[in-house]
Order: structure tokens, then sequence, then C-alpha cells
């Protein structure tokens, strides 16, 4: 965990990541997908079923802690139209019984463009980007907004932390001039590495841990 | 005035000669036309490679008169068949299975071939025909293990067949054939099929396959030892398998190099059927000689170090002696290095002389073959990727540069030269360092004691059977009890149990019965209990990624302006920077961009660039050539310096007994040497390097248990180091059990990061099982919604799904191959049997100084990863105040 100023408020980073923007007691999280593997298994894949619940309590987990009322996801909430599988809505109606009182909104992302409109007991609140809240403005594809700072997903960035001898890929949060990039937050979602610019704030997460980089090594893109 | 630029897409010494470079674009286009075609036919698994070109025809043959016999055919060619050949033809022509083995290649195809074809044709053997014959249906299928060497296989199957008055179609079907030829031949099969394992698989999918295959009576594997350890060695064993059940009586026949466990080969290759198989010994190179390159001064030389470039002055003069010499080198890199540095001793090679692995682009490597086989080229420098394949008949030198690490491998290398009548094979080591003068003696030795190293099968590997599974769903479908049945019959699934097979059925059909895969599946039953593949998008992909059993994540290297280079690890592109050079197909490069697994490059500016080191390049030392290396060195302990070899590092050995003692086969040398940075502890168990980095991490471990990390340590393999910043006490240590095998297992997970190893291994499995898919050629975007990585489906098996066997399969390989935990035992074993010597040398001893260097090359942690990430960090830290 990590307090930082972003556009002059402060905000948590999680190392379950997530980000918390504690003045409004809000939870933020990017690129969930939720039933991925429910899309693969309908596609022949076999992926065991359980990713759902884990979401779910990493979700209550994070909710409790920071003792948020509202969550915000940053696109790609489901993964594609299979996604909609009725294992999948069972264990998120659950859940929206037990948090009735959470204010939950999506900021639609190309996924969710394709999976469709959450069922509507599910009680979310579906907006386009960007959607504009204090100096915020809430997307899913990072791409700078007027005068904004933007805080989106869809890249699901991984940082290549590299020594003399090896290197590793950590997922992180990347936070630009203008644009800041939360790490994918679902349970059974990849990592893409990313070439961040000089100037760029990186915290990768290890081991649960959020860790800054040393900007300045920050190498130049490729 | 420009210059004039380089042939695009080519290195330095081929771009010398100007109508290549016209061919090569010649064919590039053809290419790209059939690249579209394919895509539009969507034909199966289909990798790229161009067809044979036209200098690749067979030279002129003998004028076709009236049809001959099969000694007649050999007596027209001046030819007098081998006994070993007779042998095979008789066994063939009554219709029995066997094996075929020689250390070297010669006459090995025609005598299975022409063994063929007697079977077809008793008589053949005896009398020519009464009239031509002609073989219409699908009759004889070849495997080879390369589908680069199936052009040259159909060339020299055809050759024979006018003279024998036989008409008898042979034709390649490889991943390589064009899908519009592959659409021609299901219609109208040839007679003769070359093909390789994944191909054949692919065939079996096919739902009339057991038709296309019913008049197959018999199957030649060729390169069966090349075959037969691999995953690629299971497939074929259960293609043969399913043959078998079609044809009870199917022939099949296996060519391989000599192995130590040649019943093994025979048994694995022909499952059930080994019973009444017969074993040939084909010619055994009496004559094969293994000798040294010897360094005029052994003062200078150096007592570690892998890359040898001390004897470039003597390799030089070797290679301008001959009129083809073949430079063998162990890893990639190595070739690379050694090649610019053969160019900048004699400039004047440009054009005659090549680099031939793996990585380098298909047409750049045919181009390399055929220059050999028409002995236009005065040198090549390859890695093993020119081990296999057709003989290279003007090849007149050997060159082995480094420790041969096997037996086999250095026989087989030999094997490359001396094809002409009355020649010898000969390979000569070029040592690197001093040590491996002694390893010379070894190979020599174990060659002459026939001590070769063995080959195992894979046992049971559950991935292939869930490939097999949906292959055989596809392939007319299966009924589980005969499926059962019909895999066990196969050696590799030999000890199968309907357990596992069960499981293996359940991960396909449903997830199985204890997990939760709520609505998936792969296969399912019909109305009439036959499985079968449910949806064309699935049957689709399996198709698709079929035989893709190795592939390693590979980007392209392709020129900014066009034209490709070859492929280099992603891992390695990943660590460079825009504007870096690197060295490539012998040519320093410069990083231009990375786009769509592609690295674009322009020629550098600069001489020298990062030589890239391939991962797994590394070979392993055989257990083998390891003792008879120890044999070499109780030799000379007892006095006796009777070779060449030994003569030259007599001076090395006395220092070494002087200062320490010299391992041999009866004792354990152990060497605790205090320095200036801490306390080294060198020991010499000479099991190789993979056993190595076991045993250091579990004695490190053990040694020091309240605080793991406390060792840096490296390897090599003759020994190890263990290196701390306090000293131990290793006698009392050593008492007290370091070198026990109690909790083995249990030690040996726990010294090392085992998860990663088992992840690692997990790529592989989930290729093969069909959990990763590559996505079809251009296949649009919405594809990827079924894309994940392998490390994605490890934590989710982990985490939701802990008894799926192919983690265990994972676990168990990484144990078993990465970590070679029965040989690892073994050695624990007999470095306890052996007369422990510890000394305190005052310095670092001959043995000893290469494990030192070699420290500051690789380094095997303990650590957790946020640890891992405060040392990175801190490196980069340390890194930023020597700028």
């Amino acid at each position: 965990m990590q307090s930082i100023q972003l556009a002059g408020e402060e905000v948590v980073l999680c190392g379950d990541h997530a980000m918390v923007w504690s003045a409004r007691r809000t939870l933020l999280v990017a690129d969930a997908h939720f039933g991925k593997a429910a899309a693969f298994r309908a596609r022949g894949m076999p992926v065991p079923a359980g990713t759902t619940a884990n979401n779910l309590a990493r979700l209550d987990a994070l909710i409790d802690a920071h003792e948020v009322e509202r969550v915000v996801f940053l696109g790609d909430m489901f993964h594609a139209r299979e996604s909609h599988a009725p294992v999948t809505l069972a264990a998120l109606r659950a859940w929206r019984e037990r948090r009735h009182d959470l204010q939950l909104l999506l900021v639609e992302g190309n996924h969710d463009a394709n999976a469709g409109a959450p069922p509507a007991d599910l009680r979310i609140e579906l907006v386009g980007e960007p959607y504009i809240e204090g100096p915020f403005a809430f997307c899913h594809h990072p791409k700078p907004f007027m005068d904004r700072y933007v805080l989106a997903g869809h890249l699901h960035p991984a940082y290549r932390l590299s020594g003399r001898r090896e290197s590793l890929r950590l997922p992180c949060f990347w936070l630009g001039e203008q644009v800041g990039v939360l790490p994918a937050f679902g349970d059974f979602t990849g990592t893409s590495t990313i070439a961040p610019l000089a100037g760029d704030r990186i915290y990768a997460v290890a081991d649960g841990r959020v860790i800054a980089m040393p900007g300045e090594r920050i190498a130049p893109p490729i | 005035m420009r210059k004039p630029r380089p042939q695009r897409g080519l290195p330095a010494a081929l771009a010398a000669t100007d109508h290549l470079g016209k061919q090569l674009d010649r064919k590039r286009r053809q290419e790209s036309r059939e690249k579209k075609l394919l895509k539009a036919e969507q034909g199966g698994l289909d990798f790229y490679a161009p067809p044979p070109t036209a200098a690749n025809e067979p030279d002129s043959a003998p004028v076709i008169g009236p049809p001959v016999s099969i000694p007649g055919w050999f007596a027209a060619r001046n030819w007098q068949p081998f006994s070993f050949q007779r042998e095979v033809w008789a066994a063939m022509a009554a219709g029995k299975s066997g094996l075929l083995h020689a250390s070297t290649g010669s006459g090995k195809t025609y005598a299975v071939w022409l063994g063929a074809l007697a079977a077809l044709y008793p008589n053949l053997l005896d009398a020519p025909l009464a009239e031509a014959e002609t073989v219409k249906p699908l009759t004889i299928l070849w495997i080879t293990p390369m589908r680069a060497l199936a052009a040259d296989t159909v060339r020299a199957l055809q050759a024979p067949l006018p003279h024998l008055g036989l008409d008898l179609r042979v034709a390649a079907r490889t991943g390589d054939t064009a899908a519009a030829e592959k659409t021609k031949m299901n219609t109208k099969p040839p007679a003769a099929m070359v093909t390789t394992p994944e191909s054949l698989t692919l065939l079996l999918t096919r739902a009339d396959a057991k038709e296309q295959f019913r008049h197959v009576r018999c199957v030649i594997v060729d390169e069966w030892h090349e075959l037969m350890g691999s995953k690629r060695g299971v497939q074929t064993q259960l293609a043969l398998a399913r043959l078998a059940h079609w044809q009870p009586n199917i022939m099949v026949w296996g060519l391989s190099a000599t192995l130590g466990n040649l019943e093994t080969a025979r048994d694995a290759l022909l499952g059930a059927q080994a019973t009444e198989a017969v074993m040939v010994q084909g010619v055994e190179a009496k004559n094969i000689v293994i000798d040294t390159l010897i360094p005029k001064t052994m003062e200078r030389f150096p007592w570690g170090g892998h890359i040898g470039i001390k004897l470039l002055p003597e390799v030089v003069e070797e290679i301008d002696k001959n009129n083809t010499t073949l430079v063998f080198t162990n890893v990639r890199s190595q070739a690379e290095i050694w090649y610019q540095r053969l160019l900048e001793a004699r400039p004047d090679w440009a054009g005659i002389i090549a680099l031939h692995h793996g990585s380098l682009d298909r047409e750049i490597r045919d181009w390399v073959e055929l220059g050999l086989k028409e002995g236009r080229l005065k040198a090549v420098v390859s890695t093993s990727s020119l081990d296999l394949g057709v003989d290279f008949l003007p090849v007149e030198r050997v060159l082995q540069i480094g420790s041969p690490k096997g037996v086999a491998r250095l026989l087989q290398r030999a094997g490359r030269s001396g094809h002409a009548p009355g020649r010898v094979s000969r390979a000569t080591v070029v040592p690197t360092n001093a040590l491996e003068l002694i390893e010379a003696v070894a190979a020599r030795q174990a060659a002459g004691l026939r001590h070769i190293e063995s080959r195992k099968s894979p046992e049971k590997p559950l991935d292939v059977l869930v490939q097999h599974l949906v292959s055989m769903a596809l392939g007319g479908g299966f009924v589980p009890d005969e499926l059962f049945a019909e895999v066990k019959g196969a050696y590799a699934y030999r000890a199968l149990t309907r357990a596992e097979f069960d499981w293996a059925l359940g991960f396909v059909q449903n997830g199985g019965a204890l997990s939760a895969y709520p609505d998936y599946h792969r296969v399912a039953p019909d109305e009439h209990g036959m499985y079968r593949v449910p949806s064309q998008m699935i049957a689709r992909r399996h198709r698709m990624s079929v035989g893709t059993i190795t592939a390693d994540s590979m980007m392209h290297v392709a020129w900014l302006t066009g034209g490709r280079l070859g492929s280099i690890e992603e891992g390695f592109i990943a660590r460079l920077k825009q504007g870096d050079a690197f060295t490539f197909g012998g040519r320093v490069l410069e990083l231009i961009r990375v786009q769509d697994m592609t690295a674009y490059v322009k020629k550098a500016k600069r001489k020298t660039g990062i030589v890239p080191q391939w991962n797994g390049s590394r070979m392993s030392f055989s257990s083998e050539l390891a003792e008879s290396t120890l044999d070499v060195m109780g030799q000379m302990h007892a006095g006796h310096f009777d070779e060449p070899e030994t003569r030259a590092v007599r001076p090395l050995i006395e220092l070494q007994e002087k200062w320490s003692a010299l391992p041999g086969p009866d004792n354990l040398v152990m060497e605790a040497i205090a320095s200036r940075e801490g306390h080294h502890l060198f020991v010499y168990p000479f099991a190789g390097r993979m056993v190595h980095i076991g045993l250091a991490s579990l004695l490190g471990w053990r040694a020091a248990r309240d605080q793991p990390g406390t060792f840096s340590i490296s390897m090599n393999d003759y020994g190890f180091e263990l290196f701390s910043a306090q000293a131990f006490d290793w006698k009392k240590l050593i008492r007290e059990g370091l070198l026990s095998e109690k909790d083995l297992l249990k030690d040996v997970l726990d010294s090392l990061n085992a998860s990663e190893l088992a992840q690692r291994r997990f790529r592989e499995i989930a290729r093969v099982s069909g959990l990763v898919f590559q996505g079809f050629p251009g296949a649009p975007k919405s594809t990827r919604q079924v894309q994940a990585s392998s490390s994605l489906f490890y934590e989710v098996f982990r985490k939701h799904d802990r008894g799926n066997l192919l983690l265990s399969q994972a676990e168990r390989e990484a144990l078993e191959q990465e970590l070679e935990i029965g040989r690892l035992s073994e050695t624990l074993k007999r470095m306890r049997s052996r007369k422990l010597i510890l000394t305190k040398p005052p310095r670092f001893t001959p043995f000893s100084f290469p494990l030192m260097v070699e420290r500051l090359r690789e380094a095997v942690s303990t650590e957790s990863m946020s640890s891992m990430v405060e040392r990175l960090l801190g490196e980069l830290e340390q890194a930023a105040d020597l700028e």
C-alpha cells in the first residue's frame, strides 16, 4: 500500500491492484474481466471455476479495509458475451445482495461493449467515457482528456525490471503527466509490458507490496 | 555516391554471390503468393518454407534400360550391397519389423527402402520384374524428424524406381507442402509418403483417416534416436499404435544411430509388436578417428572459459588445408563468435564460409546446405542444426569447438566427414580450455569401449495423451475402452492406469468429475457412445495446434527495409534498448524498433555487438563421458601420460596434485579456499552442470538452514562452488549428514525455486495439451478472447484445481528433466562412497579457477520475489553510481 498525491488529491495504491480515492470513499478497479473463465469454458478451453468467487472476495477485502461506499470499474468489467453465464451471474447477484448499499459505476470498456449491458438487477450504473469527477476523468482507454487527470485501464500494464543477470515483469500502476493507468484487477488476466516515458511514475506490485520504481532509471521506449 | 547496398536478408557472406540474391528474391515472391493461397485454403498447420530449388535436382542418373533386380541395380551403379543391407531386405521380404542401427549414415536408407519394395515384390531380390508394376494406394509411410529433410529423402527414394520397373509415386507431405498440393493428395495420395510426426498426426485427425491408411503396409521411421527421447517421439508412438490397431500386420522399421540402449529404442518404436522384431547392425565405423588440436604452447593456454578463440590460427590453418570443413560448436552464441572471428582472420573467405544454426531463416540454411552438397563452401560454422540430415559428401574435415559433451554426439559429428570410399571419419576436438584436452581422451576411450549414451522415452506424458484424445475424436471418433487398450500398446503408455486415462478423458470431456468446469466440453459422446468433437471451432483450433510441440516465444528478426533474417528469443530482444547493437547471423545489427513480434534492424555502424545467449542451448555433459573423464584422471594419477593430450596437460595436472589433489574415480575432492572476498568451497562430483545446480543449492541450503540466500553458487560440468561471507566447518557438516539422501526431494524443492521451474515446464505442457493457442494466421482480434498465457493457466489450476494431473506432470518433469533428480541422488550416493579429500590449497587451482571465473557470470538465487526486486533496484543504483 502506498499513499501518493495525484492531481492534488490523496490516493492509495493497493497491493491488490486497486486504487482508493480517500476523500470520496471510492475504490477504483480496472479490467476485472468477470466471466473470462466462463467464456473460455464455453469455447472449449478448460479453465476451472472459482475465479469469480476469488475476485469478489478480493473486492470484499478491499471494500472493508478502506471503508469505501462506492466501486468504480474503469472498463472491461465483463469479458465477453458468454461471461453472462449463469454461474458467474449467480455469484455476482449473491454478492450484490450482501453489498446492497454499495454504489457501483461502470465506465464502458471495449469488452463491455461486446458483452452487452450488465443485468439490471445488479444495479450497476453504466456510463460512457470520460466520466468527469473532481480533478479526474474516469475512462477505460488511456487517452488524455482536456485539463483533467485521466484514470484508465485497458493496458494491463506490467513493468520490466532488469538487473545485471535476470529480469522480472511486475504488474504496475503507470502514472504519467496527464494519464494514469491501473493494473488489471481480474484474477485470470494477463499483462503487457509498457514502455514508459522519462518522468512517468511507476509503482510495481510484487508479493502484494507496492514498490516505487526509480524514475530516472526508466528506459526510453523502443 | 552511395555505396552498393548489401543484399537484403542475407549475411554478408551470402550476399557476395549475386545470382543467389536474385534467386532468393524470386523465391520470396513465390512464397508470398503461396502464403496468400494458404490463408485462403486454411489447410491445417502450415509453417512456410521455400520449395527445393532447381539446382537441388539429382545429378544425371544412369540411362534407364530394361528392369533390373535390386542387386542388379546395385551392380549397375558399381555398388556392392553390404551384408547388413541383404539382412534387412530378407527380413522385410519375410514381413518382419525391426531396428537398423549404425554409427555412420552410409547405406541405411537403401537398406530399408529397397526392403520395403522387396516386401511388396519379394522376387525383386533375385530377378527383375517380369513386367512393369504400378502401386497406386498409399502403401509406405516414411517418417522423418525434420521437414527440411523431406525433399532430399523423396529424391533418394525415387532414384531406383524407374530402374526396377516400378511405377510408384513418392511425395512429401509436411508443414512445408502447399495447401493446394495437400488437397490434391487427399483425393490422390502418393504410394509412398514422406512426412513428419506432426503431419502424420494431422492426417489422423481427418474423419476418413481409417480409409486413407487402409492399404499402408510398411512404416519407416528415420533418425529414431533423435525422436525417441522427446514428446514428438511419443506422438509417433501413438500414431503407430493407431495404424497397428487398424492393420495388426503392419511392418515398422526404425533407423537409428548407435545408442547405449538399443533394445529400449526398438521396444519404444515397436511397442506391442517388439517381440517378433529383428535388430540389424549397420556398418560400424571401426576407424572413426577422434583427435585433438593441441595448442603449441600450453603455458599461455587458459584454464577456464568456453570460447576458445586462442586456437583461431590453428583452426584457420586446418580449414585452409582442406576443401570443406564443418566447424561444430555447442551453442549458437559460440557459432556466431567463431564465424565472425574467422571472417576477420580471413576476409578473403567472405562468400565461401557460412554460418548455420537453428535461429537462421530456413532459406539461408537451405542455401548453406546446398553449398555444402555442391562443394562450394570452404567451411561452415554450425551448431547441432547440422547434426541431422542427408549426408554432405564433400566434407573432409570435422572440427568440434569445445567439449563434445557426449560420446554419441561426437561420433555422429565425426560421421559427417570421410564419406568417400577409403576415407576415414574423423573429428578433431578444438579445446577451449586446458581441461577439455582430457575430455577428448575420455571421448576416444569411451567410444573404443562402446560406452555410448542411452536415450529414454518419456513416461506417459498426459499432455500428449490429452492432445491425442482430441485428435482421435476428430479422426473418426473413439470408444474409451478400445482407445485405452490401443494407447497402452504404445511403449510410453504401457504403464498407464485406467484412472489416469479417465482423468485425461474427463479433462477433455467436462473437466472431470471432481472439479468444477461448468459448461465446458472439448469432446463429447454421441448417441452411440462414440466420442467426437462437437464444435467446428474447437476442431479447427485443435488442427492448428497439433504439432506445435516445441516452439519457444520467438521473435522474427527482419531488416527495416524488408527481408527476414531469422528468429530470436523474445526475452533477449526485450532486454535491448533502441539503438543497441547485437550480433546475429554473422553480422552486427542495430535494433530500430519492435512491432508485431518482429524486431526491425539495420546494419550497425559499430563493429561489435552483444551476442545473444539462446536459452536452453546448453547441452548437458553425459554421464558416460563424465565416467570416462574420471577414468582418464585416474590413469594420470597413476602416472600414465600415454596420449598426446594427457602429455600436453601434464604440467597442469601435476600442479593440481601439488596444490590440492586430482579428482578421480575413487575419491571426492573438495577444496576450501579463503580469499579476500570470502570463503570458497569447490566440489568436484563430475555429474554435469544441471545436477551441480541442484547439488550446490541443496548443500548450501542444508549448510545454512537458518540463513537462506547466504551462498552464491557457480557450476560447470566438473563441479561447483559455494561462496559465502562466513566460514563453515565442512568436515563436521558432512559427518552430520550434508550428503545424506534423507529427505532429499523435500530439501531440493525447498532449496530451489521449484515452483518457477515447474511453471517453466508447464509452458510446453500447456501448448501440447491445447490450452495455449497461438491464434489463426490473420485471424480477427476476437479470437484473442480465448488466448491466455501458460502462466495464467498454471496459476488458475493451482488456485482452483490443485488435483489437475497436468500440474503434477509439470512438477515431475521439472524434477526429472531440469534437475535430473535421479542422477542427483545417484551422485550423492557415489560422493558418500568415495574417499573424501578436503584440501586447503594456497591459491586457486587449475580445477577451481574456471568455477571462480564462472561465478561472475551465473548465480542461483533462493530469495522471494520482493527481495529480488529490492536487489535488482540495488543493482540499478550501483550501476548509476558508476556512470
